[in-house]
């Protein structure tokens, strides 16, 4: 196991830069999640640690040693890819077995890794069966198993779970994290899929245009994202973002959007006038029907929407609606019975809006 | 009778005519092999199969036999030549040589050029897969002037060496095309997680992509060997004693008439070896081995 220092890291092709001077540390043992949209650079950096793409210049270190010029063969690191990229010629076995044969293992000690191996990975019974003889999920194990039974400094997964069904995905990304918390082997692993950042990492890392946007535990970045595009990225359905302007000042200043007058945290100040961006999670909008002594009452805090979908998912409900000609998606854990069109009322968790700069879009 | 039926039946009748149009010319050769000189020159009408079968003409030129008297070529005013003019057994062995040699050749050299530009990427990589495909572009008959200058001056002219290089120069273009396309159906990560693995570029090539691709071997050596045991131009003009199977054949069209009962006996007996290649080779000929390796 191995710590992984990445400093001033950059990337060109030709006169395009991809990668712009990253920095990052990953401590020995944990499991950090590259997220980002495609094309981002998260793969390029992955394949840059890997040693399959050339450093234009910075440094990776492993354990505090230069990698920058260390061959992909030497550099002890063990890699899953999204296609699975198994020998398809070989057993499951000498899939395994590869790497130990190219090292020139004894035998015992090849059958002992590979025996162990399966019987984490639950492939006892398929160790002779050829590649094409398995399911997307074996052979995604299989490509697992010929990764730990190497015994790396390194793990890393490219989108490993990019080509399985949904089911076989969860399924998966539980049998990663306990495979993980067993071998504690430093990981570094490259989605798209922020549901996967968000349940597997110790830390996320997310990218963007070759840039690192932030990063920090998952539950940090989801509380407190650092700017509007880290907002909208984590989180599904993502978080409502409506452009206002601020009016009122002191305590009594309030954010208004298309007419809409939405509360703004007391404890902060703005200037009247600034634009800002307001966001709020869908399960940070209450939802209730609107009754006819709402009507009357014009609760200050609630917002009046437009029912326009209904999304039932079993222990949710989310409902799409429209306000003051947006957007908004709230969610709700009532058995409110909405009907497309029907006005309903959303009053937001002041305690947990999220404020953006109009024009930087930083966190305010 | 229902429809589904009336197609099969359909479907069945059609594949036997495309089928016999195909067949019926080499079938007609075949038989033409073991017929009798009168049966092959009737004047009165077409022997199909009422004539008394002979192994004469196989005799004389895959055995060596002598020629008999009794084939009454010369009443027919066949040409007669010297002894052992129709003995065919030294062009099927150089045939042999020379077509087995090329293919090995052709296909062992396109093997590394492909795999090299399937997976690196160099200036001008697109470039010099267009220049050597163009290297075919050119008729033989276009070359063959100059070959046979510089192949006499390098001593290779009449030489098995000569021929095999030039089959092998004719080959590797579309070799090396086939490979590349074999090549690139494997995706780059194999190499990359052999890479990863421990393995060194070479036995990425050696130990895991190659053996994915043995099909497409198979097939790109089928060609190059159909290719070289079928070749004429080139094998006529760069020789003079050794004659390759097609060459030998030419020569018993002579000026005085054509033996047809040994052009029939040596082409027929030419089939087998190509025959054979294939059957030896046709369980690798099929797509898919690198099924599994990725996701489907």
């Amino acid at each position: 196991m191995a710590s992984v220092k990445i400093s001033n890291l950059q990337k060109r092709y030709g006169n395009i830069e991809v990668l712009h001077e990253l920095d990052l540390d990953v401590a020995d043992g944990r499991f950090i999640v590259l997220l980002g949209p495609s094309g981002c650079g998260k793969s390029t950096l992955l394949r840059m640690i890997a040693g399959l793409e050339s450093v234009t210049s910075g440094d990776i270190l492993f354990d505090g040693k230069r990698m920058n010029d260390v061959h992909a063969k030497d550099r002890n690191i063990a890699m899953v890819f999204q296609n699975y990229a198994l020998y398809a010629h070989m057993s499951v076995r000498k899939n395994m077995a590869f790497s130990m044969r190219l090292n020139k293992t004894d035998k015992k000690t090849i059958d002992e890794k590979v025996n162990w191996a399966s019987s984490i990975l639950g492939l006892d019974e398929y160790l002779d069966r050829l590649p094409k003889e398995l399911s997307g999920g074996q052979r995604q194990r299989v490509a697992m198993g010929r990764a730990i039974v190497r015994d790396p400094e390194v793990f890393l997964f490219d989108e490993p779970l990019s080509n399985l069904d949904a089911k076989l995905r969860v399924q998966m990304r539980t049998e990663i994290k306990d495979l993980h918390q067993r071998l504690n082997t430093t990981t570094v692993y490259v989605t798209h899929d922020q549901i996967e950042a968000m349940t597997m990492a110790d830390e996320v890392v997310i990218m963007r245009d070759g840039y690192i946007e932030q990063s920090g535990t998952p539950m940090e970045i989801y509380d407190h994202p650092n700017n509007l595009f880290v907002a909208q990225f984590i989180g599904s359905p993502s978080m409502n973002i409506l452009e206002c302007e601020v009016a009122g000042q002191g305590a009594s200043s309030v954010a208004v959007c298309k007419g809409v007058t939405l509360p703004l945290p007391l404890e902060r100040s703005f200037s009247t006038g600034s634009k800002i961006h307001y966001g709020i999670r869908p399960e940070h909008l209450q939802i209730s029907k609107k009754s006819a002594m709402h009507d009357s009452a014009g609760d200050q805090s609630s917002l009046s929407a437009t029912v326009r979908v209904v999304e039932p998912t079993g222990p949710e409900i989310h409902v799409y609606a429209s306000l003051a000609g947006q957007d908004i998606c709230a969610i709700t854990r009532e058995r409110l019975e909405l009907q497309p069109g029907e006005e309903i009322l959303l009053r937001p968790d002041i305690s947990h809006v999220h404020l953006f700069d109009g024009e930087t879009s930083n966190a305010l | 009778m229902n429809s589904s039926r009336l197609k099969t039946i359909l479907r069945y009748l059609v594949s036997i005519i495309i089928i016999g149009i195909f067949v019926f010319p080499i079938a007609w050769f075949a038989l033409t092999s073991v017929k009798p000189i009168s049966a092959v020159f009737n004047k009165d009408r077409v022997v199909v199969f009422d004539f008394e079968p002979t192994f004469d003409n196989y005799r004389v030129t895959i055995l060596g036999g002598k020629k008999s008297d009794n084939n009454a070529n010369s009443s027919l005013g066949m040409g007669t030549s010297g002894e052992g003019a129709y003995d065919g057994r030294g062009s099927i062995l150089s045939s042999l040589i020379i077509a087995v040699s090329s293919t090995f050749l052709a296909t062992s050299l396109s093997l590394l050029a492909a795999y090299a530009l399937s997976r690196l990427s160099f200036r001008g990589s697109q470039g010099y897969m267009h220049w050597v495909l163009s290297q075919r572009f050119l008729p033989p008959i276009a070359i063959i002037v100059p070959l046979v200058f510089i192949f006499r001056d390098l001593g290779l002219r009449d030489t098995h060496l000569g021929i095999i290089i030039a089959h092998t120069l004719i080959n590797i273009p579309i070799a090396l095309l086939l490979l590349k396309s074999f090549f690139d159906d494997v995706p780059v990560e194999v190499d990359q997680a052999a890479m990863i693995d421990g393995a060194t570029r070479f036995q990425c090539f050696y130990l895991v992509v190659l053996p994915m691709i043995k099909g497409g071997v198979a097939a790109t050596a089928v060609l190059c060997f159909i290719f070289s045991w079928t070749e004429f131009l080139l094998s006529l003009f760069l020789t003079n004693s050794i004659r390759t199977v097609p060459v030998k054949i030419t020569t018993f069209v002579t000026s005085t008439g054509s033996e047809w009962g040994y052009i029939s006996a040596l082409g027929t007996a030419a089939i087998i070896p190509g025959f054979i290649f294939i059957l030896l080779v046709q369980n690798h000929l099929v797509r898919g081995l690198t099924m599994g390796a990725i996701k489907d």
